[in-house]
């Protein structure tokens, strides 16, 4: 059926076929163990690995330890960083377009499980709500803001269950700046995931999601940014620009030998948030 | 398609799956009124009495009623349709909620249930031989048996690959792939089409593989600010004025409302070989204008 491609029902019948580079996109409980396979069975020294990278910070530790030994190019597949409404927001950030910044919001939100009442096993093996899309958002915040300290968090079953399908948290950065992410995957209404920020500055307001950038700056100039505007084409469209941006950025980076981001240590500080958000709401229950 | 050098005209029916490529806050304004059947079939039938020819769709519960309320209100014997498959979102979705393995059970037992003799026998052979194409061949039976059920006097014109799958075996190179797809959809007395948003890829792919034009249906996007054309409105437009004589449908041509109707029909107009356009709309106001327009400007 794929000419050229070999299947294999074990990591470890990969040894050997001089590969450049392993994508790891098994599900989450398992990336921990494919890629130890990876790196300790000397199949590859590049590696991808989907989000996130572990089931917990330990196991993303290990893998960033592991990483480290064998000196390749890693990333993990935060894709919302290679979205261009997201980039332009970094963009208008990193020029401090907003001033100092107060305080963000974030939400991810997808109909995904809304009106699924029984408990899922889909649902657990995507890692619940924050392994499957909170990540996404908490990754935004840390790239957006720097690194976060969990205040407080309340994690929700919508099912009656052990399933993780909603979170309500709130972090804190060194710099005392506050933010709350709301996260679900039982909303009316949200056909695709989708992720937002609105972020308040001294000098105005930021509202951005994966469809548009909203600015609004004190004494009235105000602009919007839609994907139309902030040339979203690539070279060959599969599934959404911002995949395709973000292979070609790892696969460049492989072939330049330069860091890539979100590398494996990078993304570990999403695990210890996810980590710190169960623990915490453990606490706060 | 158009032998007098009409252009094809086509509802297309994102709004009615409450969906936005602006942007989805925007699809969620709208509400929950698009997505009725019967609310849709005025639309059709609106933009049918407007100009519109036909009806491009995505094979989903929803556009099945929707083409069950047109049929009932007798506009079934003049419509097109213009059917993509797979829904993808729908089973997206479904797999997401019950896994891959669950997803494959449900739609064996979907197909079992339509007693598609035809469809079943293929599948059958399919998953014993772990053919490809007998698996392909009893998926489009199927879906083909769904719009047919739901309006038997359906002229349906042709069937589209939705883009995930055209997109995804142009990467894979699975010529063997458009290939068995266009014999099998063309011996049933169907066109089969692809929806792509790699139109030059896939221009290039189809003269490597000797696949004729002629017989199938192509549906891209093609607007004025080159949203969604890829790799660039410039290579798109390049590979459109290529000499052929292919049935190319401009889809995404308001850049999903981004662009005013007038400027965006007009870009239209000035390409050539584009053979039809399939436009959304969300009101009757939206469907009487559009068509009247896209009738007034593509030169009736």
């Amino acid at each position: 059926m794929l000419d050229g491609v070999h299947v294999v029902d074990d990591v470890g019948k990969l040894s050997g076929l001089d590969l450049d580079v392993v994508y790891v996109t098994t599900p989450i409980f398992s990336h921990s163990f494919v890629t130890k396979n990876v790196y300790s069975r000397g199949i590859a020294r590049n590696v991808f690995v989907e989000k996130t990278l572990g089931s917990s910070y330990e196991e993303a530790k290990g893998l960033c330890e592991l990483a480290q030994n064998f000196r390749g190019i890693n990333m993990v597949g935060y894709m919302k960083r290679f979205a261009v409404t997201f980039r332009k927001a970094k963009e208008l950030l990193d020029q401090e377009t907003l001033g100092e910044v107060a305080s963000f919001e974030v939400y991810g939100y997808s109909s995904d499980f809304f009106g699924i009442n029984k408990n899922s096993k889909a649902s657990s093996s995507r890692g619940g709500v924050l392994g499957d899309s909170g990540c996404h958002a908490v990754d935004l915040a840390l790239w957006f803001f720097g690194d976060l300290q969990v205040d407080s968090a309340q994690l929700a079953s919508l099912s009656n269950g052990n399933s993780e399908d909603s979170a309500y948290f709130t972090v804190k950065t060194s710099s005392a700046l506050v933010g709350e992410f709301s996260i679900s995957w039982c909303m009316e209404n949200y056909r695709l995931p989708e992720f937002g920020l609105v972020i308040k500055g001294s000098k105005g307001i930021m509202r951005v999601n994966d469809d548009e950038l909203e600015l609004k700056l004190d004494g009235g100039k105000s602009f919007t940014w839609y994907r139309h505007d902030l040339n979203d084409n690539v070279f060959f469209w599969l599934g959404a620009p911002e995949y395709v941006r973000e292979d070609e950025y790892f696969i460049k980076s492989v072939l330049e030998s330069s860091n890539a981001e979100p590398s494996f240590y990078t993304a570990s500080k999403v695990d210890y948030i996810i980590d710190q958000i169960r623990c915490r709401a453990g606490k706060d229950e | 398609m158009n032998n007098e050098g009409k252009k094809l005209l086509l509802v297309g029916d994102n709004p009615f799956h409450g969906i936005s490529h602006l942007s989805q806050e925007r699809a969620r304004v709208r509400g929950y009124t698009m997505t009725y059947p019967e609310h849709a079939a005025n639309l059709v039938m609106t933009s049918l009495e407007n100009g519109a020819d036909g009806f491009m769709f995505s094979v989903s519960e929803l556009s099945l009623s929707i083409l069950r309320t047109i049929h009932e209100m007798g506009g079934g014997k003049r419509l097109k349709l213009y059917a993509i498959v797979p829904y993808a979102f729908e089973y997206v979705r479904l797999a997401a909620q019950v896994g891959m393995a669950g997803l494959i059970k449900k739609f064996a037992k979907q197909i079992v249930v339509s007693r598609n003799l035809k469809a079943i026998a293929t599948g059958l052979k399919g998953v014993v031989r772990t053919d490809p194409v007998a698996l392909m061949k009893t998926y489009l039976l199927y879906e083909i048996s769904r719009i047919k059920s739901s309006d038997k006097k359906a002229n349906l014109d042709s069937v589209l690959l939705h883009e995930i799958i055209t997109d995804m075996a142009l990467a894979l190179d699975l010529a063997w792939l458009f290939k068995s797809y266009v014999d099998f959809v063309s011996d049933l007395g169907i066109r089969p089409g692809f929806n792509t948003r790699n139109f030059p890829y896939l221009a290039k792919k189809f003269r490597e593989w000797d696949i004729d034009w002629r017989e199938t249906t192509v549906a891209t996007p093609f607007n004025k600010v080159g949203f969604q054309m890829n790799p660039s409105r410039t290579e798109c437009e390049r590979a459109l004025s290529n000499p052929h004589e292919g049935n190319i449908i401009a889809i995404s041509v308001l850049a999903a409302g981004y662009l005013e109707p007038t400027e965006a029909i007009d870009y239209i107009a000035n390409l050539p070989n584009i053979k039809g356009v399939a436009i959304g709309v969300s009101k009757e106001q939206h469907a009487y204008e559009t068509f009247k327009l896209l009738k007034d400007r593509l030169g009736f």
